[in-house]
């Protein structure tokens, strides 16, 4: 689907001002003492604004599922690399 | 078939838009991987927040952030001016991306001055990870200003039309890549 149907459906203002209150609430959240729910919290908003950039800016909500396979894909791939990164490469560092 | 979005095809028309998913699919496994180490060298020595984390200041990085974020916001303003055949708004929007993008450059300057000056160097435990990081992120958005810069050039010589504007839309999608990388870096290097 190409971006001038998107841009019917979409409030790009709202998301912006989604985005920005998040930023907001974040950087205040940081000030915070660390609490069990701090960290799930930051992330959690960090993770939102990702996917709120992805759907809407980048229009993967409304275009080809193919591209959201394609950036799927890139991030699947990492698993065996976080894996390797956190399970070998201390042992190798040991040894 | 049916009619829904998801069963659409990839457009012949849209195939280069279909190269920079591709690229952007190998930019994700490469940040990610670089977050990855950052986040080792930071889990792995206890002294992160007394060391590092408290001599950032969290408010340039906020600004910066919120900077990056708003030149999103006027990429797709670009996008949605030419889609109307807007000419002029969507280079006016373009000139605000290239002017917040170097602002964000600006502010990143700001951060690694503060942080020399308070000893911290590549040669250090947490200056090493980060520095790389920020230092390719950064490097990114500049690639990504040195190419609004590009196509206003080209702009005026073969311009975009209503109907020919994929080579914003590319541009488009790895800007916000690049807003995507520094969302995630934010929370992970500056707030947690």
């Amino acid at each position: 689907m190409s971006h001038q149907t998107a841009e019917k459906r979409v409030n790009y203002l709202g998301v912006f001002i989604l985005l920005a209150v998040f930023t907001l609430v974040e950087t205040l959240a940081s000030y915070l003492q660390q609490t069990a729910i701090k960290f799930p919290v930051l992330i959690a908003l960090s993770l939102a604004k990702a996917v709120l950039v992805l759907l809407y800016f980048m229009h993967l909500k409304f275009d080809s599922r193919i591209f959201s396979y394609l950036f799927i894909a890139g991030c699947v791939l990492s698993i065996p690399l976080i894996l390797v990164m956190i399970f070998v490469m201390p042992v190798i560092a040991n040894y | 078939m049916s009619e829904t979005t998801n069963s659409i095809p990839v457009p012949q028309s849209e195939n280069t838009k279909f190269g920079m998913w591709v690229f952007l699919g190998g930019e994700a496994v490469f940040f990610i991987s670089l977050i990855l180490v950052l986040l080792l060298t930071r889990f792995v020595n206890s002294n992160y927040e007394a060391e590092f984390r408290s001599l950032l200041s969290i408010p340039i990085i906020a600004i910066n952030t919120f900077i990056l974020l708003t030149s999103s916001y006027f990429v797709v303003r670009s996008l949605e001016a030419i889609g109307v055949g807007n000419q002029k708004g969507m280079r006016n929007n373009l000139i605000g991306v290239l002017v917040l993008g170097l602002l964000f450059l600006g502010g990143q300057a700001i951060e690694w001055s503060s942080l020399f000056r308070d000893g911290m160097n590549y040669s250090t435990t947490f200056g090493m990870p980060f520095f790389t990081v920020t230092g390719i992120h950064g490097t990114h958005v500049f690639i990504g200003v040195l190419w609004a810069v590009y196509i206003l050039v080209g702009n005026r010589h073969l311009p975009y039309t209503k109907g020919n504007h994929l080579g914003i839309e590319n541009f488009g999608l790895y800007w916000h890549f690049v807003d995507i990388v520094w969302i995630v870096l934010f929370t992970l290097i500056y707030l947690i």
